[in-house]
């Protein structure tokens, strides 16, 4: 099914990756959650009030700040805790196979007793599997600082509830990235694709976000079939992490079928 | 054993192999030669299952070569005719990866290699000059003892001590009854291994033959300083040789090796001041190949 040793290579070669993308949310996260000031709400809207509305709308910031667990919905997994984790499936996504099959040395992946397939699952699976750590360690770091900064103000079900459908989300964006390296030989298109058709899903919320008659464009997005702060408020997510988990499904088995048939230029 | 039948591989550029067939029986080395671009890379690629076919077959030991790749690998051994190894991997590591990959473990033929070819595999890749990376990718293509052996231009950037190595290595090789297929430039070398050569010219196989009739063929430049060199261009052409003037006291002369000795009393009542061999690419002696054959 998978090859432990092309694991443990990919590993050592992509953990420091891993590592800064996670070292650049935590000190995001640490700095909005220490900015958190439960006396000072009505100060702090008051100061969004200087900036036109629909621009902070389109950063996914709701003037609407009421506790701890909104307030981080809407400033930490408005934004920044989808296009990080973007940046890190675009370089990534394109390093586990394009980059390889373009400078041939997929060649000796190949000539080993692995088939085709099992080396498309294994970097698959290193793919989901590092953006699975990097939210469960944002979160349990969050939740950490906030406990020890404002013991009991968190709903932590609420932001388990959100963490895990923002996981989703971006897993499914790393394996939209994932599929164009399976499709492609070269990592120019790999990347083209990898990196255009995720930046457009989120300009596209973005833009969704800024006004309630393009609202609808957030369908389009795969980033916009969720409010952060409407699922930390008690709506049911539990189908629309069924619709991410398929569509990581349905792309990860297309890409190693892809890759399996197509001829590759080694 | 190594089969290809009729196979052809095209590009969407229109370029490719057409029907190429040959055998590579057990224990045999077969030389594989051509210009750059005839498609023996293509060749290659669709032996170690990178491509399928548009036609035809191409089988190792039995195993169809698209549908049972991963099955050869257990018994093949590969150098790829551009060599690139995964980024950021110092030599060990890279070396530790295949056996990994493979399920082996012995490292005793893996170390006999490094010592032959004087290899220290520490340190990243990387900074490894050209020479050094071939050698590395000698060692991983057999330090797991494959029966089959699929080498692509193996000695490119070796010196000529290292080739040497090399083809000791593929003669002891050949001895303990490898089966191996080898695409090269360098003429030596096809000669001192090789039992057969196939010989394949924009993707189709022109010449199959073994060795020694492709080495008696082989043309013989000389250039000669003479102070006569009109007359001694004259007396060559009419003893039905191919020479010419290069400079005006040069005169170049090609002649095959059972002409020697015609060759010699030719010019023997010429004041020779000096005489060079001039020597040929394997290129030009298989070009020569291709025009005889298209005579015949």
């Amino acid at each position: 099914m998978m090859s432990f040793a092309l694991f443990k290579a990919t590993l050592k070669k992509n953990w420091l990756l891993l590592f800064i993308f996670f070292g650049v949310l935590f000190m995001y996260a640490a700095v909005i959650i220490s900015m958190f000031n439960p006396d000072d709400i009505a100060q702090l809207i008051s100061m969004l009030d200087a900036v036109p509305e629909d621009m902070l709308k389109a950063f996914g910031l709701t003037t609407a700040i009421t506790n701890m667990t909104t307030y981080l919905a809407s400033w930490l997994y408005g934004l920044l805790m989808t296009s990080l984790p973007m940046v890190y499936s675009i370089i990534l996504a394109n390093r586990l196979v394009a980059k390889a099959v373009d400078n041939g040395s997929m060649a000796y992946l190949l000539s080993t007793p692995n088939s085709r397939a099992k080396i498309i699952i294994t970097q698959g699976l290193y793919a989901l599997l590092s953006l699975a750590i990097l939210s469960a360690a944002l979160f349990g770091t969050g939740v950490a600082m906030c406990e020890a900064m404002f013991p009991g103000l968190l709903d932590i079900y609420a932001y388990l509830k959100l963490n895990v459908t923002t996981m989703l989300a971006n897993i499914a964006v790393m394996m939209t990235a994932f599929f164009f390296s399976c499709l492609f030989n070269e990592t120019r298109l790999s990347l083209g694709f990898g990196s255009g058709v995720p930046i457009a899903f989120l300009l596209i919320t973005m833009l969704g976000n800024t006004s309630d008659q393009v609202k609808i464009l957030k369908d389009l997005s795969i980033y916009g079939w969720y409010d952060p702060v409407k699922v930390v408020e008690g709506s049911n997510v539990l189908g629309l992490d069924l619709v991410y988990t398929g569509i990581i499904a349905v792309l990860f088995i297309a890409g190693v079928l892809i890759f399996k048939r197509k001829r590759l230029p080694l | 054993m190594i089969e290809v039948k009729d196979l052809t591989l095209t590009y969407p550029s229109g370029k490719g192999i057409f029907d190429v067939s040959f055998t590579v029986r057990q224990g045999e080395i077969m030389g594989y030669l051509g210009p750059n671009g005839a498609g023996k890379t293509t060749t290659i690629r669709a032996l170690m299952g990178f491509m399928y076919l548009d036609r035809g077959t191409a089988s190792i030991n039995g195993l169809d070569c698209w549908s049972k790749a991963t099955e050869i690998q257990r018994f093949l051994g590969y150098i790829p005719g551009e060599i690139a190894f995964p980024d950021g991997m110092s030599g060990d590591e890279f070396l530790k990866l295949m056996h990994d990959m493979r399920g082996t473990k012995d490292t005793k033929l893996q170390n006999r290699l490094l010592e032959m070819f004087e290899l220290d595999p520490k340190g990243k890749i990387k900074r490894f000059s050209k020479g050094m990376k071939q050698k590395l990718g000698i060692v991983a293509a057999f330090m797991h003892d494959p029966q089959v052996l699929v080498l692509d231009e193996p000695t490119s950037g070796l010196d000529p001590l290292m080739q040497n190595r090399f083809v000791d290595l593929v003669l002891s090789e050949k001895q303990r009854g490898k089966t191996i297929l080898m695409s090269s430039h360098i003429f030596e070398e096809v000669e001192k291994t090789c039992d057969n050569v196939l010989i394949i010219k924009e993707g189709r196989i022109v010449v199959h033959s073994d060795v020694q009739t492709l080495k008696a063929s082989q043309r013989k430049g000389y250039v000669i300083r003479t102070k006569e060199a009109g007359a001694m261009v004259q007396a060559l052409q009419a003893a039905g040789f191919e020479a010419g003037i290069v400079t005006e006291d040069a005169v170049e002369v090609f002649i095959i090796a059972q002409d020697a000795d015609r060759f010699i009393k030719t010019i023997s009542g010429f004041t020779i001041m000096d005489l060079d061999v001039k020597s040929q690419t394997l290129e030009e002696v298989f070009m020569q190949f291709y025009s005889r054959e298209g005579e015949r």
